[in-house]
């Protein structure tokens, strides 16, 4: 086309460069350090890349088969908000966005309100909460109280999604005489599906990451996830840095891998949905 | 078109499936978990906690002991309970206040300080009886309150000097030789001391400096009243002070920085307790160090005393009692004491010829549980994370520049007499 | 045509009726969420409103006394807890700018088709992807006065701090927490405001371009009327989270040096945990909500005045 676009195409470029590389960059030093020897660590002059000849440091985290269980237990608890939260959050941003009834704002200001409760504040009522209900102990109890912080931004953000969804879409199916679940199934959920994939991603990390209600709820060493795994390694006398690092990184990857999962089947719908305009 | 549509209601009743499903399949969510189910199938399960668990280097040979025990009979079994160190108060705490928790704890001073008065630790008296055994009398004094045993003495790690032997042939023995070898060895990357000095470590700082205190006639109280900025105090801390304001120490680094540093021969003398020794071997297998006791006026230093105790919640006590008993049984305590490694165990114990050889210095530490005191302040143990933010936070600020020592022990005493009286 | 359709209130009278199945729809679809969270967060809150007028011990959690506005009293009166609020202030406002400007600048970058995109995208999530516990430790690590790779940087450059000391300066701490923290939610920002973006019509934005109209026009007319419900909401879920934000805080400073990195949340933990007073924790948590609560008026007026101006 013109002039502009080259030099905006070279802006935008270095820009995503940029921010990439400032993404990526302490997770690549935690690679660095991961494979370090501790003469490596201290010395005056940093190394700056990788001993790739040091990559038996990951097999020795994953030998006593512990570090795998975490994976396997953070997934499960990762997965499982994910799904219950997006279960429940679509209707609940369908009625949002597209009923009115009593009491519509107040649930509103409750879901937002929901979000300024801190963690920590809230573990040990829901510790008690959890014991009369015997959920204590469970990776599906973990699953109900994230689930339960996750919800709200879920629905809110599915809320506003749905909004920008013509209801003339909605009244066609309608007066074709389908039900309003049928609705929301088959006309508003490609056209959110982008959304949808951000809430997955949104309710997965959140689960991902948490720490608080793991190590609280959980006794048995067996289904503890690797959040709660990792902070084992940073112990009384000294954290072993380059473990806990090659740990860390199993524990970033299979997330990215979510994410580009999720992107990729999620939006390719979208796109399908968006040909007809 | 009348094509069959879900129904709502099928819809939210496959949320709650999965979501009941989850919470199914996983744990023993029969029992009241994180306490032993009692007496299925004859064994009673006891669960242990101890942040030691999660140290790649004791935790193992740990779990080891525990095993032996399960396999030297058939009616008990001490299951590890993996609490990461960093929260290990917090989730204890919180489980324990609502009724649950581990059967067994090794616990912190403070923590234990805290639990026994709530009522949340069952008292030993009934459960153990200790007569038959020779207890180290200087730390097994702090685990009776009131007359009524709360714990048993799991590991009781004393502070002394560690010193890098080749960079440092004499030891010295009084401060100011002290302070002159941490000059004449700061040159270049290397270090002659390191202590921490920052709020993210105030555990850290608090041990560190409390040897400075007793190191020099002071106390932070008399087991009555707060005594925090008395004289002696003020000296102590202002010689602590003084190794920072002249630059031997690398401001910033945190313990398992300095640590590193030290294994790998960076930093010259560190004050430490008998816990790291093996720690130490493993992160500097040439390393030629050796340890010496503290080299200031008056020989009282701190130690890291760690209980072990029975919950008030446990279902399980006996049970729980009788390991407590058979770790207290000679050979088993000489075994506990190996794996610990420069630590003292609950009782009188010899240690063999080998260990000796191997590290000669280990008496050193032995030696020194006479004069040692647990981190806590006398006669306010529960208080004692209250009482030792405050003076951190004041004893930092004068590392700083922006106070005397003597006015933020002045501020630490009214901020701390007002919270706690 | 605007994508934006008519708010829902226009047309009630007609949707309570047949053509939606029943009246009690709307409490169906609403129902489970509902249920779910008014139990796992409603009563909690219930419970910690009622504990912050109480003296409760973190070890006898049953037994509480009952002391009014005593709690609160106390908090208020002590200087530290204005720090406290002063620095939750800056922390909040710094990290809900950076991430949802830095977010946004991504999500505009990201927003054209190129190759290597979906890999780009990926790539832009992994700081939200890495546990809060070891962007903590690497962070420390990268910070660390002796060896930390950011000192080595800044001394090599020119623009070395004194002593290396980052984090246990009262000066740089902060700022270092509050680049950690912009680090870790950008990703969740753009992939929102990528989301949104999505939305926009690139019929529209090329016809605009077609005729001649410059980008930040384009951006202005098009794009952010689009988008921008979703920026509000973003900032506003951003503020009301920074209030609550932990961890990173937490295992990097405590709190520290001298409280200079003590916000509301850090209080709050050491409060419950450290001193064992749940009743004074619960009493901060409440303050740290009608901080929100006022947070979310005050938006809402501001965003109203913003319409009128605009329109």
């Amino acid at each position: 086309m013109n002039r502009s676009t080259t030099a905006g195409l070279v802006l935008r470029i270095l820009g995503i460069l940029v921010a990439l590389g400032i993404a990526v960059f302490p997770l690549y030093w935690m690679l660095v350090t991961a494979l370090s020897t501790n003469a490596e660590l201290f010395a005056p002059r940093a190394r700056l890349f990788p001993d790739l000849g040091r990559l038996g440091v990951f097999g020795e985290a994953l030998a006593d088969g512990k570090a795998l269980g975490w994976l396997v237990n953070s997934l499960t608890v990762a997965t499982g908000t994910m799904v219950v939260s997006i279960g429940l959050g679509i209707p609940l941003g369908y009625a949002l966005s597209r009923f009115t009834f009593r009491g519509k704002a107040l649930v509103a200001l409750v879901m937002l309100f929901t979000q300024m409760l801190p963690e920590a504040l809230m573990v040990v009522p829901l510790f008690a909460l959890f014991r009369r209900f015997d959920l204590l102990d469970s990776l599906g109890g973990l699953v109900l109280a994230n689930s339960a912080f996750v919800l709200p931004i879920v629905g809110l953000v599915l809320k506003g999604a749905i909004d920008g969804v013509p209801r003339e879409l909605e009244e066609a199916a309608r007066i074709d005489g389908a039900r309003p679940l049928a609705v929301l199934l088959r006309i508003n959920l490609p056209l959110i599906a982008p959304s949808i994939a951000a809430t997955a991603v949104i309710s997965f990390f959140h689960a991902w990451n948490e720490y608080v209600f793991a190590v609280t709820f959980i006794f048995n060493p067996a289904i503890q996830p690797a959040s709660v795994g990792i902070a084992n390694f940073i112990g009384e006398l000294g954290t072993p840095l380059q473990t806990v690092m090659a740990v860390a990184l199993m524990f970033t990857l299979p997330a990215v891998v979510f994410y580009l999962f999720a992107q990729k089947y999620v939006v390719a719908g979208m796109t399908a949905g968006a040909v007809k305009g | 078109m009348r094509t069959h549509h879900p129904r709502p209601a099928a819809v939210i009743a496959t949320a709650s499936v999965i979501a009941l499903g989850l919470a199914g399949c996983s744990g023993d969510s029969d029992a009241d978990p994180g306490t032993s189910d009692g007496g299925s199938d004859g064994v009673t399960t006891v669960t242990f906690a101890a942040s030691t668990f999660g140290d790649p280097g004791r935790g193992p040979l740990l779990l080891e002991l525990v095993d032996e025990f399960n396999t030297s009979q058939s009616e008990i079994r001490v299951s590890a309970a993996a609490v990461p160190y960093p929260t290990f108060g917090q989730t204890v705490l919180t489980q324990m206040g609502s009724g649950l928790g581990p059967d067994l704890i090794r616990f912190d001073m403070p923590e234990f300080a805290s639990a026994s008065e709530a009522g949340l630790i069952a008292p030993l008296d009934d459960l153990i009886d200790v007569s038959q055994y020779d207890l180290l009398q200087q730390p097994d004094q702090f685990m009776v309150h009131d007359g009524v045993r709360h714990g048993i003495i799991f590991e009781a790690s004393n502070y002394a000097m560690f010193y890098n032997a080749d960079l440092i042939p004499e030891p010295p023995t009084t401060f100011e030789e002290f302070f002159q070898t941490a000059q004449e060895l700061t040159s270049g990357d290397t270090f002659g001391l390191a202590f921490r000095q920052t709020q993210e470590e105030e555990a850290g700082v608090w041990q560190d400096i409390f040897n400075y205190v007793y190191g020099f006639g002071g106390a932070w109280s008399d087991g009555e009243q707060l005594t925090i900025n008395r004289p002696e105090n003020v000296e102590g801390l202002e010689a602590y002070q003084s190794l920072y304001d002249a630059k031997v120490i690398p401001r910033g680094a945190d313990a398992a920085t300095f640590r590193r540093m030290f294994a790998e021969g960076k930093v010259g003398m560190e004050l430490n307790n008998g816990g790291y020794v093996s720690a130490t071997q493993g992160q500097g297998p040439d390393l030629n160090f050796s340890v010496a006791p503290i080299p200031f006026p008056v020989r009282s230093q701190g130690t890291i005393l760690a209980p072990i105790v029975i919950n008030e919640a446990s279902p399980a006590k006996e049970a729980a009692a009788t390991f407590i008993e058979w770790v207290l049984e000679p050979e088993n305590q000489v075994k506990l004491q190996e794996i610990l490694g420069a630590s003292s165990v609950a009782t009188v114990t010899e240690r063999s010829a080998e260990t000796l050889e191997e590290t000669p210095f280990l008496t050193v530490f032995d030696e020194l549980t006479d004069t040692s005191l647990p981190h806590v302040v006398l006669g306010f143990e529960s208080r004692t994370p209250d009482i030792r933010k405050i003076v951190v936070e004041n004893v930092l600020a004068a590392l700083q520049g922006e106070v005397t020592m003597q006015e933020a022990l002045d501020r630490a005493q009214e901020e701390a007499v007002s919270l706690v009286g | 045509m605007a994508v934006q359709t008519a708010p829902p209130e226009a047309s009630t009278s007609r949707r309570r009726k047949s053509p939606l199945g029943s009246r009690w729809t709307p409490y169906v679809f609403l129902a489970p969420a509902a249920v779910y969270i008014l139990l796992f967060q409603g009563i909690p809150l219930a419970q910690q409103i009622y504990l912050s007028f109480t003296e409760t011990t973190l070890l006898n959690p049953a037994h509480s006394e009952w002391v009014g506005l005593e709690n609160y009293e106390r908090i208020f009166g002590d200087g530290e807890f204005h720090r406290t609020l002063r620095t939750t202030l800056v922390y909040t406002v710094v990290c809900v700018v950076g991430s949802v400007g830095v977010g946004l600048a991504l999500a505009l970058l990201l927003n054209r088709s190129f190759r290597g995109r979906g890999v780009a995208r990926a790539l832009i999530t992994v700081p939200w992807a890495a546990p809060g516990i070891a962007v903590a430790l690497i962070a420390t690590w990268m910070f660390n006065a002796q060896y930390g790779i950011v000192n080595r940087f800044l001394d090599a450059v020119g623009l070395g701090v004194p002593g290396g000391s980052i984090l246990d300066s009262q000066q740089y701490a902060l700022p270092a927490i509050l680049l950690t923290t912009i680090w870790q939610l950008f990703p969740f920002t753009s992939v929102v405001l990528l989301s949104a973006l999505q939305s926009v019509s690139q019929d529209l934005v090329e016809a605009a371009t077609m005729d001649g109209a410059g980008w930040w026009w384009t951006f202005r007319a098009v794009t952010w009327q689009v988008i921008k419900p979703t920026v509000g909401l973003l900032a506003l879920l951003m503020t009301i989270w920074s209030i609550r934000r932990f961890e990173l805080i937490w295992l990097m400073t405590k709190g520290g040096p001298v409280g200079s990195t003590e916000t509301i949340v850090i209080d709050l933990y050491s409060q419950a945990f450290q001193s064992q007073q749940l009743g004074t924790a619960a009493a901060i948590g409440m303050v740290g909500v009608l901080i929100s609560l006022t947070v979310i008026g005050a938006s809402r007026a501001v965003a109203r005045v913003a319409e009128r101006r605009l329109s």
